[in-house]
């Protein structure tokens, strides 16, 4: 026990010697030092000042103001005592300027004091708790730790929100919120779209259960003329007036018609015909043809075409040279099949190139046409376009034309390469024996392609002159390997003598090869 | 009264051939596809099939398999728009249907069809 307290006492002894040894510290030993430790206190209790001038002259110096409060005494003039150590640096500096010899003495309790005893009093007022130091502002600006603390924080971008601050934490922000728009938008149009489709799906299967009775007995029931003579109202007993007026029961009401008119055959044709004429649904396949559209223009080309509505002709002309290649494909094949006189001058304007797929299906029209109605092909030739030109060869030779060959002689002094071969074939095919010359001519020609059908139309068509133009070019061209094969076996076909002659006196392997393969009776159509 | 099962995926094409097929006094039963077809055969014991091809869910060649199976005797007749088709014509032949009607057809030359077969 005794231990203990020693040592609460030894502790207490020693922590107040630390502490008094702590505070000492804190009193700048200096002269100077320790006027600005008082200028940073401003005032301590009981301790003041007053400043000494000691030649009478430098009094002089100082304005009236300030020289009437000085007192005179024997070791100099006094100034009054100030308790505000602030004022310390303006007077000092006040003096200097005015080169004034001044010295400060300290005052406690009004008495002179020195330093030391100055120090001394200040160090007991700090350990007594009688006076509470101020300390010296530090240079923050040297310690940005004391700065942040002493400074609250201020963002450098002044936004209302925090992220909008950081430029690339806001455009991803503004890139997500976007893409959830966007979904969000393209899920409520898909919705709607959805919804669109099942209400117009439902509605379609509602109409189509309202046509098919109706129908069914109109075309059992009536007979052509009997549908013939029903007016409106007639009709109105099948087919209610007020579905009659909606637009989409009447695209319902088309589309049926025109696919039982694809199925159906005999009197029922004529039945839905003269149906489709009497609901005045031929008005509305007319009006699409107005459309901007492009598959509502086909489409209303198929129903016209389906149902031959012949007054909708001058406007199908029209469309023949769109730029679309759907619409002019069905307007020329509507024009085929509905035209009266089939001149195919409508064809021979066209100024777009016409594909294999519309010339094949054209030809299929074509060839149908052609045993009902006359057909004038002539007219393609007057075409600038080269594909319809083209077209107008291949159609004398498909529809077995003979009577046409005159004119394709006519065609080969113009015409291009590409034609040139056409009119060959041709004439190959049509067995054009009288236009032998056209096919000799163009034994001389430098285009390996037109060398190549002359010859093979010579090999049916050819005469002596075809074997001497063509033995002559086995000597004195190198043509292309296809082309001379075709030259040997037409030669071979007109003149086996002439044939020997020429292949058996050549030394060029490959002619060699051509004359076995040629003479060889299993290769013969390789 | 003779019962004809008309399976055919055209509402309008089934329609007007049922039509035609009650005027001459047939009784009649219109299915629209493949699997309801099968399922028909089955319950209702038709005395002639007529289908198309071309059918939802089973083909008119499957039905056909299925119907020579379970009644050798039943006659079938083919509607189909694939007339000109040689292959389907001929395989509907070698399971032995008894007649093959192309679209376009005329449903009066159906039923003088229908008449013959029912003969």
């Amino acid at each position: 026990m005794i231990k203990k307290l020693l040592f609460l006492c030894l502790l207490f002894i020693g922590l107040g010697g630390f502490f008094a040894k702590a505070q000492d510290d804190l009193i700048p030993k200096d002269s100077v030092d320790f006027w600005k430790f008082l200028i940073i206190q401003k005032s301590v209790p009981g301790l003041g000042y007053s400043l000494k001038i000691n030649k009478e002259e430098d009094l002089n110096k100082l304005d009236s103001l300030n020289g009437l409060n000085y007192t005179k005494t024997d070791s100099g003039y006094f100034s009054r005592v100030f308790e505000d150590f602030g004022l310390v640096k303006s007077q000092s500096d006040q003096f200097e300027k005015d080169s004034i010899d001044y010295a400060a003495v300290f005052l406690v309790f009004s008495n002179p004091t020195s330093l030391e005893a100055t120090q001394e009093y200040v160090a007991n007022l700090i350990r007594n708790g009688d006076f509470q130091l101020v300390f010296e502002e530090r240079d923050f600006a040297e310690d940005l730790v004391a700065l942040a603390q002493k400074f609250p924080y201020s963002p450098l971008l002044k936004f209302k929100l925090l992220f909008i601050s950081d430029f690339k934490l806001f455009i991803v922000t503004l890139v997500i919120v976007f893409f959830f728009i966007v979904s969000i938008g393209m899920i409520l149009f898909m919705i709607i779209l959805k919804l669109r489709k099942t209400n117009r799906e439902n509605q379609l299967k509602e109409f189509e259960m309202l046509i098919v009775d109706p129908l069914t007995k109109l075309l059992f029931e009536k007979e052509l003329d009997e549908i013939n003579e029903m007016s409106k109202t007639d009709f109105y007993a099948y087919f209610p007036k007020e579905y009659l007026s909606n637009q989409m029961f009447k695209e319902v009401i088309i589309e049926r018609i025109i696919s039982l008119n694809k199925k159906m055959k005999g009197e029922f044709k004529g039945k839905l015909k003269l149906i489709y004429q009497k609901l005045d649904l031929d008005k509305v396949s007319l009006g699409m043809l107005e459309y901007a559209k492009w598959h509502k223009i086909t489409e209303a080309l198929v129903q016209i075409n389906e149902m031959d509505l012949m007054e909708a002709l001058p406007k199908v002309e029209k469309l023949v040279n769109s730029d679309n290649f759907h619409i002019r494909s069905h307007a020329v094949a509507t024009l085929l099949n509905l035209s009266q006189k089939v001149d195919l001058m409508f064809l021979k304007d066209q100024t777009y190139p016409l594909s294999d797929w519309q010339q094949m299906n054209y030809l299929r029209i074509i060839k149908f046409v052609n045993t009902i109605k006359p057909i004038q092909v002539e007219v393609l030739f007057e075409s600038e376009n080269p594909s319809i030109r083209i077209f107008g060869i291949k159609l004398i030779r498909i529809l077995g034309r003979v009577d046409m060959i005159g004119n394709l002689s006519k065609m080969t002094e113009t015409a291009t390469e590409e034609e040139l071969v056409e009119i060959l074939e041709t004439f190959d095919t049509l067995g054009a024996h009288m236009e032998i010359h056209v096919i000799n001519n163009c034994i001389l020609s430098e285009n390996d392609q037109v060398v190549f059908y002359a010859a093979k139309a010579g090999a049916t068509l050819g005469n002596a002159h075809t074997v001497d133009l063509i033995a002559n070019r086995l000597v004195e061209k190198s043509d292309s390997f296809r082309t001379r094969k075709q030259l040997l076996r037409t030669l071979h076909v007109l003149d086996a003598l002439r044939f020997d002659h020429i292949t058996l006196d050549k030394v060029d392997s490959t002619i060699q090869d051509l004359r076995a393969h040629i003479l060889d009776p299993m290769l013969s159509h390789v | 009264m003779k019962k004809i099962l008309i399976i055919e995926d055209d509402r309008l094409i089934s329609s007007l051939v049922q039509f035609r097929l009650k005027k001459d006094g047939y009784e009649t039963l219109l299915v629209q596809d493949g699997n309801e077809g099968v399922k028909a055969i089955d319950t209702w014991s038709p005395d002639l099939i007529i289908t198309d091809v071309m059918m939802p869910f089973k083909s008119g060649i499957e039905i056909i398999h299925h119907a020579k199976k379970k009644y050798p005797d039943t006659p079938i007749i083919v509607l189909s728009s694939l007339g000109e088709e040689e292959q389907v014509v001929l395989e509907a032949f070698n399971l032995g249907v008894a007649d093959f009607i192309p679209k376009p057809f005329n449903p009066n030359e159906l039923a003088i069809r229908v008449k013959r077969v029912l003969r």
